[in-house]
């Protein structure tokens, strides 16, 4: 450990440390929505140990639940886990010269908060011990307090009534992250077809109609997208 | 199989979404690219996938379309709150508060 790494990872926790606040309610919930489908809570930790990502996690949960096949669970989080391959595009610059280790470690650490808020400190930094602290301090504090709150959720939940509709709880997270996300308006179209698609299209066998919903809301957010750029004057 | 034991194969297999998604570029290094064109439609997926999984949630009440029901009723004060105020707690509060005061209190 040499003094640009850790000056490297004193500045990426001091970014980093108010967004992640903001994690601790978000892992909380996603204790108690794992448990609240009926998992163990050995299956529900393990669950957040593997798969370490709270939209894929509840964005699964209710097709756990109701017993959704293999095929169309992956497809789901494939699609919702398909942000990271911009961030992993965007941020591969940044772990050049790496050992694969480092890289493998860095891809199941990487989430969207510390994308959002260390990336252009990353890209520009030339020193690699300087980036290599910026990096992990700041993604390890994130998982620890990920795992951290999950586990509190996962054991407090037993404490909660058992008819409180505890569920429901996921379908709250999931709109907290959609609505800053619709604030641009291509965005806001995609989403209101995709919600309104896979609602309409609910009558398809095997779940078709969430994937449906899905192709739907993209390809429209795309046409709004090219649309507004026509009318805006070059 | 036992159901168990399918549940831990479930969920490495949502697992491995994850690391392939996050690992992609990352351990590939910058001798790929990813074309602009899908660069820029792939922006659209988590928010066009996040309300797929919402609407039916909040719309639907046992299969059926039912645009007043408790959930929407709850969801609509979670968007409400999550524009109006920036607290990371209040939108579960206020949205299971009006849930539950729906369902219970009154017996919706």
């Amino acid at each position: 450990m040499n003094a640009s790494f850790k000056r490297g990872a004193a500045e990426g926790f001091r970014a980093f440390l108010p967004l992640s606040i903001g994690l601790i309610p978000w892992a909380l919930v996603t204790g108690v929505a794992m448990r609240s489908i009926g998992l163990s809570p050995l299956e529900a930790m393990g669950m957040n140990l593997i798969v370490f990502a709270g939209t894929a996690q509840l964005g699964t949960l209710p097709l756990i639940a109701a017993g959704a096949p293999l095929w169309l669970l992956v497809l789901t989080a494939l699609v919702l886990n398909l942000r990271f391959v911009i961030f992993s595009a965007a941020l591969a610059p940044a772990f050049a010269g790496y050992s694969r280790a480092r890289r493998i470690l860095s891809s199941y650490l990487l989430v969207d908060g510390v994308f959002a808020i260390l990336s252009e400190r990353l890209l520009k930094a030339q020193d690699p011990h300087w980036r290599w602290g910026c990096y992990i301090a700041p993604s390890l504090w994130c998982w620890t307090l990920w795992q951290v709150f999950a586990l509190v959720g996962i054991l407090g939940a037993g404490a909660l009534p058992a008819d409180w509709s505890l569920e429901f709880m996921a379908t709250i997270a999931l709109l907290v992250m959609l609505v800053p996300m619709s604030a641009t308006r291509p965005m806001l179209v995609a989403a209101l077809v995709g919600g309104l698609g896979a609602v309409l299209a609910r009558g398809l066998p095997l779940k078709l109609g969430l994937i449906a919903g899905i192709a739907a809301g993209i390809a429209a957010g795309f046409i709004a997208e090219r649309q507004a750029e026509k009318r805006r004057p070059a | 199989m036992s159901e168990g034991l399918w549940l831990w194969l479930t969920l490495l297999a949502i697992g491995s979404t994850t690391i392939l998604t996050r690992g992609s570029f990352i351990v590939a290094g910058e001798r790929a690219r990813l074309p602009a064109t899908l660069q820029r439609a792939l922006r659209y997926a988590p928010a066009a996938a996040l309300a797929a999984l919402v609407a039916p949630e909040i719309l639907l009440d046992g299969g059926e379309f039912t645009a007043l029901n408790p959930k929407f009723a709850a969801a609509a004060v979670v968007v409400l709150v999550c524009l109006r105020l920036r607290n990371p707690w209040l939108p579960f509060i206020a949205g299971m508060a009006v849930l539950l005061l729906l369902r219970k209190g009154l017996g919706w």
